[in-house]
């Protein structure tokens, strides 16, 4: 009679595994083999036309990443438009999330316009922005010219294609960030704020010394996450410009779609993947880091 | 001789596993489906027209289907070679002459001398089509590239039909400030690459550059490659292009009688020229306005060796070389050049009297790929057209442009 009581007991052991089991099973097909595949692939001479033939050459590919100017054109691109779109898009969202956090007349419909942007399909929201910077007929030259800056070359100039596509990565990334930030911004105690005015506290050092200790580990988490979907972005950079004028908007990941299907070159394409991914790592790695200092102080 | 339950239904069912191998390969050939790989479908008016002549095809042929897949223009090659490297992909491609070649590289298109055997009319149009000895691509258009015009537009501005650049410049700027049109439209922008290297060898044959000297040696920054990109960069500083708009605005722009000139192909000018505001008969087509003769868009059909029905794939493209398929495609196609010579009709003529122009342009048109260099001319023009984008954009002088592609160039091809 004791067998089935050890057959149920393994099987409740066995239960968690089970749970665990099938995310596991769907991250390694979809994310660990497909990036295992990357990694062998960057190592090989993988041509589009001949997938499944690729032969070994070693780091090859990774020397001529290395030697190449537009690898390193594509790097700072991607590090300035990643650097750039989490200032401005988290702190516009932060900002966001402090004006529509107080009650005021018409706030639901001011939240419902701020998340409009967010709501908005990557692909849609790029074409209305694509007719906005239109050079003949835009709505954006028609402002530059009644303000007397006249026309603008908005994405079809070295100088001003990639501030361009930052102001609609913003405009899409902000409403998230407000979001995320107002939901942060509710769990700070009334009282605790109320008690630091009681004590004399003005506005500013409201916010400095009780509303941003308690609304800083979400705005970390947040910068996080936009820095890597920065890192990862394409739909809009490569509607908009694809990466042109002259490569001044080709990030890493422009440049992995130029090199895999324009020149058909799936081997070099996976070594400017291997990079975007190293990069992303020490994102999140800064990001940990600072979790763990910030956990380590708290803890003291 | 006695039968077991069990023998009797073990042969029961060999005899209707049999039947069914019989039966399978002849009900799939029965209902044979033949997939078509082309932008142009998408084309408004144009796309249904030339659908509609290649089905007639099922008159004839009532076992197979003929099926599209519509690709946008800008995304073909990479979708097409995507699709062809998994080992999937249409039974027939429909492709420009740089992404034939590329296709012939990989060893993607299926031998067709037997499908040209016999066939006595087949005209200078197919004459690229053979590789290495092998014909691996049958004419399905030549597009002749010419300079259009709005007629409405410039006599409303008094403007003239210019023969040279700065009467384009000159005219455009007129038709411009008079009417408010825009006053020339062209590609301008790698965004572009793959068609605007085509619509670009226009202004460098125009100028006389060959891209090649005489031993075959690639020459890129050549006196004539330096006028020839100074010529484009003049356009594009002039005022008179609607900077950053992709061709299919610009051609709807011109549709709606918003231009003046641009420098199109006789495929895009029938697309302009139909299904819009403007009138066919308002459109007008003349010599380019540069020294010498332009290029023309060579458009081939080839059979994926991926097709699991390589044979049938053939005779729909004997059928298209026949006078009942070039008369059915002849309709469509405006005044494209086909694999054979079939003249467009006198209605066609008269509702489209920009028609002619076309022809004659034709019969100095040259190919926009480099003569040697076929399977590499895409590469090649990607660094050549990079140089043009940092002229158009004050980053470099035509000069120091053209060098540096040579440079490039020459490391990796000379």
């Amino acid at each position: 009679m004791s067998t089935p009581t050890i057959s149920r007991q393994r099987l409740t052991a066995l239960v968690p595994y089970a749970f665990v089991a099938v995310p596991l099973a769907y991250l390694g097909v979809f994310m660990f083999w497909p990036l295992l595949r990357q990694m062998w692939m960057s190592l090989t001479d993988t041509r589009l036309m001949n997938p499944t033939k690729g032969d070994f050459i070693g780091l090859e590919n990774y020397r001529h990443l290395l030697a190449d100017p537009q690898f390193y054109t594509s790097l700072h691109v991607t590090v300035v438009y990643t650097l750039l779109t989490v200032i401005f898009g988290v702190g516009l969202g932060t900002i966001s999330a402090l004006a529509i956090n107080r009650p005021f007349p018409g706030r639901t419909i001011v939240r419902a316009v701020l998340l409009f942007g967010w709501a908005v399909p990557n692909v849609a929201a790029t074409l209305i922005w694509l007719w906005i910077y239109n050079g003949p007929s835009g709505v954006a030259n028609e402002l530059t010219e009644w303000l007397g800056l006249g026309r603008v070359q908005w994405l079809t100039s070295i100088d001003m294609a990639l501030p361009s596509i930052m102001i609609v990565t913003v405009w899409q990334v902000a409403p998230f960030v407000m979001l995320v930030m107002l939901a942060a911004l509710q769990s700070v105690p009334d009282e605790v704020r109320e008690a630091a005015r009681v004590d004399g506290a003005d506005a500013l050092n409201v916010f400095r010394n009780v509303t941003l200790p308690y609304i800083l580990p979400t705005m970390q988490l947040v910068s996080l996450l936009v820095a890597v979907w920065s890192i990862r972005r394409f739909e809009i950079i490569y509607l908009l410009t694809g990466g042109g004028p002259i490569g001044s908007t080709s990030t890493l990941v422009v440049q992995i779609r130029l090199t895999a299907f324009e020149d058909y070159d799936l081997g070099l394409a996976s070594a400017y993947g291997a990079v975007g991914l190293v990069l992303a790592l020490l994102v999140a790695l800064v990001h940990f880091i600072f979790e763990r200092r910030r956990a380590r102080v708290m803890s003291k | 001789m006695s039968f077991t339950r069990r023998s009797l239904m073990t042969s029961a069912l060999s005899v209707a596993l049999a039947a069914g191998a019989l039966v399978a390969p002849m009900s799939a050939q029965a209902e044979t489906t033949l997939v078509i790989a082309n932008s142009q479908w998408l084309d408004a008016l144009r796309g249904q027209n030339l659908w509609a002549a290649i089905k007639k095809f099922e008159e004839t042929h009532p076992d197979v289907t003929l099926e599209q897949e519509a690709i946008p223009s800008k995304d073909y090659p990479d979708r097409l070679m995507t699709e062809m490297g998994a080992g999937q992909g249409p039974d027939i491609m429909i492709v420009q002459e740089g992404l034939f070649y590329t296709l012939a590289g990989a060893e993607f298109l299926v031998p067709l001398d037997d499908v040209t055997e016999g066939v006595g009319n087949l005209n200078a149009t197919n004459e690229n089509g053979v590789v290495d000895g092998t014909r691996l691509g049958i004419a399905w258009q030549r597009a002749v590239y010419a300079l259009i015009y709005n007629k409405s537009v410039l006599a409303a501005a008094g403007a003239e039909v210019p023969t040279d650049i700065d009467g384009l410049i000159a005219n455009a700027e007129k038709a411009a400030s008079a009417t408010g049109a825009i006053g020339f439209t062209g590609r301008h922008s790698m965004n572009e690459f793959s068609a605007w290297f085509m619509d670009f060898q226009n202004w460098a044959y125009g100028y006389g550059v060959d891209w090649v000297d005489a031993e075959g040696k690639l020459t890129i920054n050549t006196p004539e490659a330096v006028e020839a990109v100074e010529a484009f960069k003049a356009a594009y500083a002039s005022g008179i292009m609607p900077i950053g708009d992709p061709m299919s605005t610009q051609r709807t722009r011109f549709k709606e009688e918003q231009v003046a000139f641009s420098i199109d192909n006789s495929g895009g000018s029938l697309n302009i020229a139909s299904g819009g505001a403007m009138p066919s008969s308002d459109l007008g087509a003349a010599p380019l306005p540069f020294p010498h003769p332009g290029a023309h868009q060579q458009i081939f059909l080839g059979v994926s060796t991926h097709s699991d029905h390589p044979e049938v794939a053939k005779e729909f493209l004997s059928w298209l070389l026949t006078d009942e398929g070039q008369q059915a495609l002849r309709e469509a196609s405006g005044p494209d050049a086909l694999a054979t010579d079939v003249p467009v009709t006198a209605e066609f003529e008269a509702a489209n009297p920009w028609a002619p122009a076309f022809a004659e342009l034709a019969e100095t048109s040259r190919s926009t790929l480099i003569p040697g260099y076929e399977l590499e001319t895409t590469s090649i023009m990607r660094p050549v057209m990079t140089g043009v984008e940092k002229v158009l954009l004050g980053a470099a002088t035509a000069e120091e442009a053209l060098a540096e592609a040579q440079a490039d160039i020459s490391a990796d091809f000379n």
